[in-house]
């Protein structure tokens, strides 16, 4: 999926760059796949509890427990179906097999970083998490810090990447934006000269 | 620019020749970058003078700053830098050097024009050399064109690789002059000034029959340096010439057998050494002496004693090699690499500075006139056009009114895979099939790389500015002004 950038300006002496490689879902059939995988999310996520609280209806909870009506629930054809596969396979597999699902479940399908400049303040770079339980990466560092923004290029993998960075003030490395997209030249030159824009060039 | 040998690992004729190259033709409008292996740390890219943009490519050192030698591994990176940079022309520098052979042969493979320059000299006999050679064969056997530093080396080499010697060039190394110039020089004009003769300029200080003179030696200290010889030398030397020093600069293995030689003969006080110096002050070294004594076994250009005799001393040199071609007659004494002969022609040069026949004073401006990097970029430059066809056969190769021109066609290298192969296969009974199973690998590594990294997806980097704005930020004008972009790869059309 290509990356695409998503520039904000909410106030004049801010800017947000967004750099994501989600898909756009512009298509009213792209709109309806989204649905779809959510409500099956939703729908495995409920199996997953299910076969849980099944495997435990015995030992943890009595028939009252949650508000809801256990037995009624474990009598219908759904529930009965959950009891059997809680019963059949052993506690290890099962486990297993629902460790994997709430993965599958929560796993962010795209990645989303962001460059947020605030004149004056600071800059904060955010990337996004892999699953949607924890939350996005930030760090923020103060204007009086910022020695520099470059682009470079270094050796990634078997290819040669430019990447945009910031250079700290008392840090031996540079923090770079954008880490896991590393987006093409194009985009960085696009948010190199906005943000620089933004940071310094109003001022004089 | 491709080569295992550069910079910042201390100077030798290859890392110097490579960046004055590169320099040189970045004036002449092209774009050169220069791709090498990583140096302790040194990984990555990085931009040189005037925009000289060099890969440090991490890879594996093994033995004397070489790379491992590992074909295929480098391809993808390798291919990766060269579209993105939009090169044209490949040019492999030093024959030991295993990025330099893997270079070529991709390059070939990725249909690009290539160059290689031979720095040194080898022998047929030892294993070694039967090793190197065959090695040289397979990355010569398909290159568009060769350039060597002397003759001598254009001997070597087209005998080694059975090349065509019209595909061989001889381009020496040149100096930058005027770091090498002489202790007391005035720039003078004389040839400009007419009616006044050159023998009127202020006679140059004479050297007395009991003045002290200092014989200078740099150079790594290594056997095929002449090191040992060296060794064998200086104790006679020294003997039989009261009133000589000898200044010895650069490491090596035989630094300790040249320490133990010292003290065995207690010749501290007359022999000083300095250890390894920078090329930035191998100059303020050299104009300590007046004798430069240079005993190298095997030699294909030795940039060193055209160093020496810039910076006005009399040249000692074993005739090895390119080295007679080096220098004119009077600059030099000329000696067979042994013992006796070195330590005679040694005895011929004091001789000949106490009776003050030699003007060193005049060398410097006699070498600045002989080598120049301007000239050594422009006939390389002219290589390069002719193997991109920019000049046409004839004229580049020269025309042979008896020859059959039809024995010429082999010159153009066409990049068909099946031609390439028959051209490898001729290597050898069994090294010709080993190429060809190496060639078609790496043809098969490159489909795939095309299909799994595609083209349109490599990001095209800028290319430095031509003309820099005042001063301003060096990194401002990497990223936002590449504006002109007309003068992509090597060459310049």
């Amino acid at each position: 999926m290509p990356n695409r950038l998503l520039v904000r300006r909410p106030s004049p002496t801010t800017v947000s760059f967004t750099v994501s490689n989600a898909s756009k879902r512009s298509t009213p059939s792209a709109k309806l796949l989204l649905v779809l995988q959510v409500i099956c999310r939703i729908l495995l996520f409920t199996c997953v509890l299910l076969v849980g609280f099944a495997r435990l209806r015995h030992s943890l909870y009595g028939d009252e427990a949650f508000n809801l009506h256990w037995n009624a629930i474990w009598s219908s054809r759904i529930g009965a179906i959950a009891c059997r596969i809680a019963d059949t396979y052993n506690l290890a597999g099962i486990a297993l097999v629902s460790a994997l699902v709430i993965y599958g479940v929560f796993r962010r399908g795209h990645t989303e970083e962001s460059l947020l400049v605030i004149r004056g303040l600071g800059i904060q770079t955010s990337t996004s998490s892999t699953s949607y339980l924890s939350k996005a990466a930030t760090r923020f560092i103060p204007t009086t810090q910022i020695q520099d923004i470059v682009i470079h290029e270094a050796f990634k993998g078997f290819e040669v990447r430019f990447y945009l960075a910031v250079i700290v003030e008392g840090e031996s490395d540079v923090v770079v934006v954008f880490p896991k997209l590393l987006p093409k030249r194009q985009i960085l030159e696009e948010v190199w000269r906005g943000s620089r824009h933004c940071l310094y060039e109003a001022k004089s | 620019m491709i080569s295992d040998y550069f910079f910042p690992q201390p100077a030798g004729g290859v890392e110097s020749h490579i960046y004055q190259l590169s320099t040189k033709l970045i004036d002449r409008g092209h774009k050169v970058i220069i791709i090498t292996h990583q140096y302790e740390g040194r990984t990555g890219v990085r931009y040189l003078t005037n925009g000289l943009k060099v890969y440090h490519v991490p890879f594996f050192v093994i033995y004397r700053e070489t790379t491992m030698p590992t074909v295929f591994s480098f391809f993808p990176i390798f291919r990766n830098i060269v579209i993105r940079e939009q090169i044209q022309i490949v040019h492999g520098h030093a024959s030991l050097s295993s990025f330099c052979i893997e270079g070529i042969l991709h390059a070939r493979t990725m249909g690009l024009r290539t160059v290689f320059t031979d720095h040194s000299l080898f022998g047929f006999a030892d294993a070694a050399s039967i090793l190197t050679n065959k090695l040289l064969k397979f990355c010569l056997s398909d290159v568009d064109h060769v350039i060597c530093v002397s003759h001598t080396c254009k001997e070597n080499t087209v005998l080694r690789a059975s090349l065509d010697p019209l595909m061989v060039s001889v381009i020496p190394n040149a100096v930058v002059a005027e770091n090498f110039q002489p202790l007391s020089y005035t720039p003078h004009s004389n040839y400009r000034v007419p009616g006044v003769p050159p023998d009127r300029r202020a006679v140059p200080p004479q050297i007395g029959p009991d003045d002290t003179i200092t014989i200078v030696v740099i150079s790594r200290l290594f056997y095929n340096k002449g090191t040992d010889l060296l060794i064998a030398a200086i104790p006679r030397i020294l003997a039989s010439h009261r009133n000589v020093r000898f200044v010895i600069a650069g490491s090596g293995p035989k630094a300790i057998d040249l320490e133990q030689m010292l003290e065995r003969n207690v010749l501290q006080d007359k022999v000083e050494m300095l250890g390894s110096v920078r090329h930035e002050e191998v100059r303020d070294v050299m104009v300590r002496g007046q004798i430069y004594l240079h005993p190298s076994l095997t030699e294909a250009f030795g940039t060193v004693i055209v160093e020496a005799a810039s910076c006005g001393l009399y040249v000692v040199c074993t005739r090895v090699g390119g080295i007679p071609e080096v220098l004119p007659q009077h600059m030099t004494t000329f000696a067979k690499p042994e013992e006796d002969d070195i330590v005679i022609a040694t005895g011929k040069a004091i001789a000949a500075l106490r009776s003050n026949k030699v003007r060193t004073d005049r060398f410097h401006d006699q070498v600045k006139m002989m080598y120049s990097w301007t000239d050594v970029a422009e006939r390389t430059e002219r290589v390069y056009k002719g193997i991109c066809g920019d000049i046409s056969q004839e004229e580049f190769y020269g025309r042979y009114y008896g020859q059959a021109w039809k024995a010429s066609e082999d010159r153009v290298r066409s990049f068909a895979l099946i031609d390439r192969l028959k051209r490898y296969y001729g290597c050898g009974v069994w090294a010709g099939k080993l190429f060809c199973l190496c060639v078609v690998i790496d043809y098969l590594i490159y489909v795939v790389l095309e299909m799994w990294f595609p083209r349109a997806k490599i990001d095209i980097a800028r290319s430095w500015p031509k003309k820099l704005h005042s001063s301003g930020d060096k990194r401002f004008s990497i990223s936002s002004r590449g504006h002109d972009r007309q003068n992509s790869g090597s060459s310049h059309h």
